[in-house]
């Protein structure tokens, strides 16, 4: 399991929700690779004269929810899209206080997206999706679940930080997995 | 309130809480969120628009050509690419620098990423450049510069975001960017040639040694023609060429060419799962704040701007949007810049009457020069950190490379059928044109 566990910035992690993250590494991987069976499946199924709709909405599916499970995983390895790397050129109390806001200013969207994300879930529960009718809140769900998972690491990173420091020779800018 | 202001207030929150390292979906959707409790949309609405963004089969290409580019790399399969670049150009002067161009055109046609090419490229031939004695700035510079390529050739991910969001044919827009990517490479070439380092001299590989590497390279070489094969003759939606490519290189490729690998592939999957959210996040929050920007009229008023000052020029419009956008892609991503001025774009591609698919492509080439300027050139500052050079030097060996970029986007500009004549001849309808009722060729309108 260690392996899915990202080991750059050790010191903002707590080693309890290293087992949630291999969890989001591997749902990364199945999203992705079911929605790559459902298209798959969508171009046979059409070839062969005898479309499955449903399908389609398979696939979109698996793909919001690998981009919002994605998002989470993302935000607790720091490897999402950053503007610049000033932030890293800096050290002491500067760098703590600019650390300290930016993962403030996270934890205040994340929170927006939990409590804005569930009264659009509550909503979504009467709306549904031809032709399956299936009830779009299933596919909305994640983007509150998402929000709460990013408030998490938030904190976590938050706290650590305080406490370790956030300075690290690690790279902010370059997602690992672009290596 | 009015509307400006708060306009106001979403940018300077976006950029400067950006700057301040706040990742870019979070600092966008702060942004958004603070414009949302000035006006009277509810909260509720716009981080919906976090969902429907995203929501989007047409954006569903993009991992499948960012899993093509992970499966290559990961599988080692671009080594082969590189050898075939090295029998084909590397006796030339400035050879490695030669085969990085050459390399950077095989590997656009693969993948869609810049990233990916970038660290291709950084890793395997940026030493062998050390060791010859180029300096690591014009090496950095290079390898970022060449791997913009990827935006232009397709597949291209800038092309299918800028597709999806603009309702512009992925398809032209791929074709399209082919000649622009052949402009920039064979730029970088000529320059390469006349003002580069030197390097070392090789030998010319001989007509043996090419038939070698063309061979191995064969197979790796089928996936742009199953990719614009597939789009061309109707068999397959852009999305579907990316899994077919991906398909192929699981069933076929690597079991062929690197067997020992096929246990890796599920970290190749989950890899590429991380790779494409990031992104994704970007554009979902790009979303929210396009919808707030056309809430606000933002893009009638800054369409207004332009049209007060280029009238319903085309070549006005063009080229003040692409100030705009090197403006842009000087501070912002490439993904999110597209669908923040993507109303902006449309106002002003109807007000000039210019073909969709030639603005899609000069906006897409002016956002890929953006991967190399400062202060925001991802690629360029992933070269240098790769190349182990600072930002700042290879910013100054890139200033003379700019030309290339400067000369491809004013050719796209002044002579539209650069941009037109491949989608035109091999995909008319994307472009606008129609059968001829009397059943001979098409007819397409005056470009």
């Amino acid at each position: 399991m260690s392996s899915f566990v990202s080991p750059r910035e050790r010191h903002l992690k707590w080693r309890a929700l290293d087992g949630l993250e291999a969890v989001l590494y591997v749902a990364c991987g199945i999203c992705i690779i079911a929605f790559s069976l459902s298209v798959l499946l969508d171009v046979v199924t059409r070839e062969i004269g005898r479309p499955w709709l449903w399908l389609q909405q398979l696939t979109t599916g698996a793909f919001t929810y690998g981009v919002f499970v994605g998002m989470a995983l993302a935000a607790r390895r720091n490897e999402h899209m950053y503007l610049t790397e000033i932030v890293r050129a800096m050290e002491g109390g500067k760098r703590r206080a600019v650390e300290v806001m930016a993962r403030l200013v996270v934890l205040a969207v994340a929170i927006c997206i939990v409590v804005f994300g569930w009264q659009n879930f509550l909503l979504d529960m009467g709306s549904f999706r031809m032709p399956s009718l299936i009830p779009l809140g299933y596919y909305t769900i994640v983007v509150p679940i998402s929000g709460g998972l990013i408030a998490l690491f938030q904190i976590e990173q938050l706290v650590n930080g305080l406490r370790n420091g956030f300075a690290d020779g690690d790279d902010h800018l370059v997602p690992e997995g672009a290596l | 309130m009015n509307n400006g202001a708060i306009i106001l207030i979403m940018a300077v929150l976006f950029v400067g809480l950006g700057y301040l390292g706040v990742p870019v979906a979070f600092s966008i959707m702060a942004g958004v969120l603070v414009a949302t409790a000035l006006t009277k949309v509810s909260f509720a609405s716009i981080v919906g628009q976090l969902f429907h963004g995203v929501d989007a089969e047409a954006l569903l290409a993009v991992p499948f050509f960012l899993l093509v580019g992970e499966l290559m790399t990961s599988a080692q399969v671009t080594f082969r690419m590189i050898a075939l670049a090295q029998t084909l150009v590397g006796h030339l002067r400035g050879g490695l620098a030669q085969v990085v161009t050459v390399f950077s055109m095989f590997f656009a046609g693969i993948s869609g990423s810049s990233t990916a090419d970038v660290a291709v490229l950084a890793r395997t031939i940026g030493p062998e450049m050390d060791r010859e004695g180029y300096d690591r700035a014009f090496t950095a510079a290079l390898i970022a510069s060449a791997s913009t390529i990827a935006n232009l050739i397709p597949p291209s991910i800038m092309a299918v975001v800028y597709g999806a969001t603009g309702n512009v044919s992925i398809g032209g827009l791929f074709l399209g960017g082919v000649v622009p990517g052949l402009l920039v490479g064979f730029g970088l070439m000529i320059y390469s040639f006349f003002f580069g380092p030197v390097g070392l001299a090789h030998r010319r590989a001989t007509l043996c040694q090419f038939a070698d590497a063309a061979k191995a390279s064969a197979l790796p070489l089928m996936i742009p023609i199953i990719i614009m094969g597939g789009i061309l003759t109707g068999w397959f939606t852009p999305t579907e060429a990316g899994l077919m490519a991906v398909a192929y290189i699981v069933f076929v490729l690597i079991p062929l060419v690197n067997r020992r690998h096929i246990r890796n592939l599920a970290r190749d999957f989950a890899n590429a799962g991380l790779l494409y959210s990031i992104p994704m996040s970007a554009v979902a929050a790009a979303s929210a704040f396009g919808w707030m920007l056309a809430y606000l009229r933002g893009p009638d008023v800054v369409a207004g701007w332009i049209a007060d000052f280029a009238g319903p020029d085309p070549l006005v419009i063009m080229f003040l949007l692409v100030v705009l956008f090197v403006i842009v892609g000087d501070f912002i991503d490439a993904v999110p810049a597209i669908i923040i001025f993507m109303p902006i774009i449309n106002a002003l591609t109807d007000l000039g009457q210019i073909n969709p698919v030639h603005m899609g492509v000069v906006i897409i080439v002016t956002l890929a020069f953006g991967l190399i300027t400062p202060p925001y050139g991802l690629s360029l500052l992933m070269a240098s950190k790769f190349v182990g050079v600072g930002f700042l030097p290879s910013v100054v060996r890139s200033l003379p490379l700019y030309v290339v970029f400067f000369a491809t986007i004013a050719f796209c500009i002044f002579f539209p059928d650069v941009v037109l004549w491949l989608p035109k001849w091999l995909l008319p309808e994307s472009v606008g044109c129609f059968k001829n009722p009397s059943g001979t060729g098409y007819i397409c309108p005056s470009l």
